[in-house]
């Protein structure tokens, strides 16, 4: 055996992926399961702020409502009732989910609406493949690929001729250069990793953005890795320069960029290729040669190992744990 | 067993000469060969690697080794070329699931949120006392959750009674939402099960505590775990172990999903079972579990690394566990399980404190991810308890799989062959309560085989005596005032057993006394570690 079964594997990519868009008690399904849907078209309505109403049962006319189960606005003959979901039914009085403001929530992706589960999830089986990413930060969204160039400092090569797009950070990105990424009107980002403390900043300006009367749109941004400073994987740039131009979605349950071509037209890595995750060798790519049996690494720890031959041609012995392979 | 040919052997097919375990965590995947040799179930070969690796293939790597090394031997034991792959035992771990507690008072979602914790469940709760029906509706139907537990205190309060329609309505009206959730009814809410959908799998416990039958928290860990679970199995190994060494056994596991804790005694008299308890503790998990914790494990660490930065690596720790086994990252795994460890005692001490037990056992890969005598430090760090104990550690992963095994006798046989193999002695750890520290506070004297070993202590510090795995000694320790060792006492006598660690005396008090100041904290931490861990600054 060569051992290489025993690398942690990666998914690179996901055919015809299951998402679910979550929904809030109040939110209003405008679809149906079986319906199909292309990027853009629109899912639910979204009440901003819900809050609670009761009424009287007897002073309504829709009875009974199950909860769930969307009701219009009525005057009853003590007062009126505003448009909400039926959250349940108590002792002859009615609580409804509603709200004056309505947000939108439309398909990230072309795809089928599989369940709607109201005031929990729709979920969609969306066509073609995803890109697995560790966490997405802010609502679904979508627009046109754009590689951008650089290490990834990130500051010099936003432009405003890339508003509407998703662009891909290869390098470092940071809660500033994601802010103003969004306003510039770019519609969202894939960053290899961003730290805690960027990550808390990206969330609190889209909580703040999307608390206004005029709200902006959605800016996801997908990060690929973790928190720690890292560049993308060789195979997952290649991945994504070969959708560049192409329109894809970011969604977060689970954490995805999604595109609606086929897997086949898509760059695979081989099955030996490896990647260094972390140590003294992180961030190198190569193949895999040969389990190296038990090694004893300098902290003290025994742990098994491999011998692995890096694109620069030298060959070194990595921990099994430091490494990845992608399937 | 995943095959019929069991370990003890069965009717059929020839018994089988060998077999391999496997503990399948969130972390790593740890594989054992067990063989028989000389009509004696011995440990061959052990490995572990990360969780996603193929665990076939790394069982497939250990009978290559076994071959390799002694061919004639693997043949003896049917794992020449031509054999099929050996039978196996496996647990299975998985990442504690989401419970949405819903109850009408505060005080009764605090206790209903503890039984769900103590039974394996992470739980976000919710009162009709304290939250609106909007944001209880939201808690229940939240993406992730797998169990809805509603209840009322048993009995029920006149509040209670008065809310407990309210309730029921509300966690019906989300059963409706989710109809593949399954509801947990209790106390006087279990009367309402005619409330919900048809559909909604509903279970009812009537009286929580009162009930054998139907105790809560049993109910709560079947519906947690599968068959095969690790924490469950570590529960009843730990039992048997009490049994067959007839020694009182407690163990500590820590994972990346939770930890637990097991108290076994060996039976009062023959034909009894072992006495047996034990809690898990979700929150204990090893990382970032909360803010708390990123607290806790700034408190322990010895890495001078601020705080976003401390906190981005365990983040990191959660998506790969077993990466960065070397440079710092045992290190951060050091500090990151006396967190773990101190919460875990903190959490079960009212039900499963007391006198110090006769052996330790420190059961999973989290504490296999440092030396093994740095995890008799952190031990000692992290549970002040006065005593001497004997510390072992599973470090083949062997008790968790050896717990599946249904049939007692067949499980007790197979782990009494086991017992020297499986467990690793780490030594023996003498806490002193008691004594004062920065002068001359007593004298310790250790017998063993032909030597004699002789060491002044000092209050405040920890003294160390070389004694190797497989070499019993007789201490005596001799105090200059009174001094709690589980007993209160000048002079003690106790066996000390060797291990890798060897015999540690901590007399540096209870509480541990800590710097205010990161790094005279982190320099006093570190001073304590190089003396059991001499590789950790290289």
């Amino acid at each position: 055996m060569t051992g290489l079964a025993l690398v942690p594997a990666r998914r690179l990519l996901v055919e015809r992926p299951v998402v679910r868009i979550a929904l809030e008690p109040g939110d209003r399904v405008v679809t149906t399961a079986g319906a199909f849907v292309v990027a853009g078209d629109l899912l639910a309505e979204r009440v901003r702020d819900p809050r609670l109403e009761e009424v009287e049962e007897r002073d309504v006319r829709a009875v009974p409502a199950q909860p769930g189960s969307w009701v219009a606005a009525e005057h009853g003959r003590r007062g009126s009732v505003a448009a909400g979901e039926v959250l349940f039914s108590h002792g002859g009085r009615r609580r409804v989910a509603t709200g004056p403001h309505l947000d939108l929530v439309t398909a990230p992706a072309a795809g089928r609406v599989t369940a709607v589960r109201p005031g929990a999830a729709i979920e969609l089986e969306l066509d073609g493949v995803g890109i697995p990413g560790s966490a997405l930060l802010g609502d679904p969204g979508h627009g046109r690929l754009v590689l951008l160039p650089g290490d990834g400092e990130g500051r010099l090569p936003l432009d405003v001729a890339h508003a509407g797009a998703i662009v891909v950070f290869s390098g470092r990105a940071d809660a500033e250069t994601l802010t103003r990424a969004r306003a510039m009107g770019i519609a969202g980002a894939v960053v290899p990793s961003l730290a805690e403390r960027d990550r808390r900043d990206v969330e609190a300006s889209e909580a703040r953005q999307r608390a206004g009367i005029h709200r902006l749109a959605a800016f996801p941004v997908l990060v690929v890795e973790g928190y720690l400073r890292r560049a993308l994987a060789g195979p997952l740039r290649d991945l994504l320069a070969a959708l560049a131009g192409s329109p894809v979605g970011l969604v977060a349950d689970p954490p995805l960029l999604v595109h609606g071509g086929p897997a086949t037209a898509l760059p695979r890595p081989a099955p030996d290729r490896v990647r260094i995750r972390t140590g003294p060798e992180a961030g190198g790519d190569g193949r895999f040669l040969a389990l190296a049996g038990p090694r004893r690494l300098t902290a003290g720890v025994a742990t098994e190992a491999a011998r692995v031959r890096l694109d620069d041609g030298r060959e070194v012995v990595v921990p099994l744990g430091d490494l990845e392979r992608f399937a | 067993m995943t095959d019929a040919a069991a370990p003890a052997g069965a009717a059929g097919p020839p018994p089988a000469a060998a077999f391999a375990t496997l503990d399948r965590g969130t972390a790593t995947c740890a594989a054992a060969l067990v063989g028989r040799v000389d009509r004696r179930w011995r440990l061959v070969a052990a490995a572990a690697v990360p969780a996603g690796a193929d665990p076939a293939a790394l069982v497939e790597l250990l009978v290559e080794r076994a071959r390799d090394l002694d061919p004639d031997l693997a043949a003896e034991m049917g794992l020449d070329a031509r054999s099929a792959a050996p039978p196996r035992i496996e647990a299975t771990g998985s990442p504690a699931p989401h419970a949405a507690v819903l109850a009408a008072t505060d005080a009764t979602r605090r206790l209903l949120e503890a039984d769900a914790a103590a039974a394996g469940w992470r739980t976000s709760g919710a009162s009709a006392q304290r939250d609106d029906a909007l944001a209880m509706l939201r808690r229940a139907t939240r993406p992730g959750v797998a169990m809805l537990l509603v209840g009322t205190g048993d009995p029920p309060s006149a509040e209670e009674r008065d809310l407990l329609g309210e309730i029921v309505a509300l966690a019906a009206g989300a059963a409706e939402r989710r109809p593949d959730l399954p509801v947990v009814l209790v106390g006087a809410a279990a009367g309402r099960a005619s409330d919900f959908p048809l559909a909604t799998d509903v279970v009812t416990v009537p009286r929580p505590h009162g009930d054998p039958s139907a105790d809560l928290r049993a109910i709560l860990a079947a519906r947690r775990a599968g068959p095969g679970d690790p924490r469950q199995a570590l529960v009843v190994a730990a039992a048997t172990l009490a049994g067959v060494l007839d020694l009182r056994v407690e163990l500590l596991e820590v994972g990346m999903s939770g930890a637990l804790r097991v108290r076994a005694e060996p039976a009062g008299a023959p034909g009894e079972a072992a006495r047996v308890a034990a809690r898990e503790v979700p929150s204990a998990l090893l990382g970032l579990a909360d803010e708390a914790a990123v607290d806790r494990v700034e408190g322990w660490t010895t890495l001078p690394i601020d705080r976003a930065r401390l906190r981005d690596r365990l983040a990191e720790l959660r998506l790969a566990p077993w990466a960065e086994g070397g440079g710092d990252g045992p290190l951060l795994r050091a500090a990151a399980l006396r967190a773990s460890v101190e919460r875990l005692v903190e959490a079960t001490d009212a039900e499963l404190g007391g006198p110090a037990p006769d052996l330790v056992v420190l059961a999973g890969g989290a504490w296999s991810s440092i030396p093994a005598p740095a995890a008799l430090l952190v031990l000692a760090d992290a549970v002040r308890r006065p005593g001497v104990v004997q510390v072992a550690l599973d470090a083949a992963r062997l008790l968790g799989p050896l717990g599946t095994i249904e049939d007692a006798v067949e499980r007790t046989a197979v782990l009494r062959d086991l017992v020297p193999d499986a467990l690793v002695p780490l030594g023996t750890l003498a806490v002193a309560r008691g004594v004062r520290g920065g002068r001359q506070a007593g004298h310790l004297r250790v017998v063993g085989g032909d030597a004699t070993v002789e060491v002044e202590l000092a209050g405040g510090r920890l003294a160390l005596v070389d004694l190797p795995p497989g070499q019993a000694g007789a201490a005596t320790l001799a105090f200059r005032g009174t001094a709690d060792l589980g007993a209160r006492g000048r002079r003690f006598a106790a066996p000390a057993t060797g291990g890798l660690a060897g015999l540690v005396v901590d007399l540096r008090g209870d509480p541990l006394h800590l710097p205010d100041r990161p790094d005279e904290r982190r320099g006093l931490l570190g001073r304590w570690e190089a003396a059991l861990w001499p590789e950790h600054d290289r």
